[in-house]
């Protein structure tokens, strides 16, 4: 059977899969990061749900993180300082 | 540093050096819808692509099919000159708009585009090209009567190639990583050129610091352009006081994000203004300084809760009575003389805010080498 040629358009993406971070089996005693992407409501969203996990849980340490902006990449010297400080990270929209 | 635009003619046409993008189907194989199966289009039928056509755009854009031009997000697709030269023939362009196309790649992923954000946000801001310079009439751009509109192929399949590029390498495929909520008709191609000829100001590329004989494309992530009508003033302050009439809303993503805008003056209004010796920056300063909302409005009185809105600069005062201007200086308007020598019109056009800034670049790769003041618009 003859055949003609088509193009794929899409380009190769060059991508390096990483493995996820082991879940936590408890939270009591773990420090605690929040990353406020500072969308519209996040901090409102992150700061109630921060109180709850040390109220209810018995969070060790909680620190708050301010993202330069929502719609870019966090900074990785901030990513790397939370990883540094912290055991566990909370982070969400809030639009 | 002007454009050097050759017509490439088959007889330069390099042998087609396909790698892993080329793939086989059975002769006979409709194409079109091929390609429509596959999901490789913006919703319209593609130029199915030829192994010649490709390799005629690649000469174009320099040779070397294999070299990555940029990766292209959210999907982060490899752009080399060979897949962007497959988009260029899928969207219908002319191998001499190879230049254009390629210069607005770069410049939309330059960092300071965050094309990220502007691909996967909800909001409906598309990337808007503008061209300066001789290119844009070597290769027959509109900056004319209806240039926004239909008719002309090389805005056209220039804004097309972009969006195939964002659609196919960048994986910006609505509802999957494009999330916007409602999108706008300029996702399918939004690209002009400024209206040199007619303009009684200097280019807008000029302006920045690049001479009139090099070649610009400017991107900014934009709303549809929204019309200003003004058959009325026959001074500047008049017609530009309808243009900060269409800035003064809540509305628009400017007024509650900051960031950058554009406006586009018709030649008529642009007319009048200069008549008067008003000068570019004469112009985005009284718009600057005259458009704007109080903060009891974007706060709405507070009647939702306390509202600061951290997406305007801290700088501004917070006071409900506090005047919040649409963008933080005459600076963030980007200023441009576009549109038919009949009808007394002009356009605001919207930015996405404080998450992308526009990015001029020299359609060479140069940057400004011109005067550093021209027109009065650079703070004599």
């Amino acid at each position: 059977m003859s055949h003609q040629t088509v193009f794929d358009p899409r380009g190769r993406v060059d991508a390096v899969r990483r493995p996820l971070a082991r879940r936590a089996a408890t939270l009591a005693g773990l420090r605690l990061g929040v990353l406020d992407n500072t969308k519209w409501n996040a901090n409102r969203l992150l700061r109630k749900t921060a109180a709850l996990l040390e109220a209810e849980h018995g969070i060790a340490a909680v620190s708050y993180y301010r993202k330069q902006s929502f719609s870019k990449p966090a900074d990785p010297a901030l990513i790397a300082e939370i990883a540094g400080a912290n055991d566990i990270v909370l982070t969400a929209i809030g639009d | 540093m002007a454009e050097a635009v050759a017509a490439v003619t088959p007889a330069d046409v390099a042998p087609f050096a396909a790698d892993g993008n080329a793939l086989r189907v059975p002769e006979g194989t409709d194409l079109v819808e091929w390609y429509f199966e596959q999901g490789w289009t913006d919703g319209l039928p593609v130029v199915p692509p030829t192994g010649e056509r490709i390799a005629a755009c690649i000469k174009a854009l320099g040779g070397e099919p294999e070299l990555l031009e940029c990766r292209v997000p959210p999907r982060y697709g490899g752009l080399t000159r060979e897949v962007l030269a497959i988009n260029m023939v899928m969207a219908g362009c002319k191998p001499e708009y190879a230049p254009v196309v390629r210069a607005a790649t770069l410049a939309l992923t330059s960092p300071a585009f965050n094309l990220n954000g502007v691909q996967a946000t909800t909001h409906m801001a598309a990337p808007l090209l503008v061209v300066n310079g001789p290119v844009a009439r070597a290769i027959g751009m509109n900056g004319g009567v209806n240039a926004f509109g239909s008719g002309n192929r090389a805005n056209a399949t220039i804004g097309r190639a972009i969006r195939l590029v964002l659609l196919n390498v960048g994986g910006g495929t609505p509802g999957d990583l494009d999330k916007s909520t409602l999108g706008h008709p300029g996702k399918y191609t939004y690209c002009v050129a400024e209206n040199e000829a007619d303009s009684p100001l200097a280019p807008y590329h000029v302006e920045k610091g690049f001479t009139a004989d090099d070649s610009t494309v400017f991107v900014i992530a934009a709303e549809p352009p929204h019309s200003v009508t003004n058959h009325v003033a026959d001074d500047p302050e008049g017609i530009l006081d309808s243009i900060c009439s269409a800035m003064s809303t809540i509305a628009h993503n400017n007024a509650v994000s900051s960031g950058h805008c554009a406006v586009v003056l018709g030649p008529e209004h642009a007319r009048t203004i200069a008549g008067k010796g008003w000068t570019r920056h004469d112009i985005r300063s009284y718009l600057h300084l005259n458009s704007g909302n109080l903060f009891r409005k974007l706060a709405f009185e507070h009647r939702y809760g306390k509202v600061y809105n951290r997406n305007l600069p801290r700088w501004y005062k917070r006071d409900l009575d506090a005047r919040i201007p649409i963008v933080p200086s005459p600076d963030h308007i980007h200023l441009f003389v576009i549109g038919g020598t009949a009808g007394r019109f002009s356009a605001f056009i919207p930015g996405w805010g404080h998450m992308s800034s526009p990015v001029l670049r020299g359609i060479e790769g140069g940057g400004p080498s011109g005067p550093v003041c021209v027109d009065g618009t650079c703070y004599l």
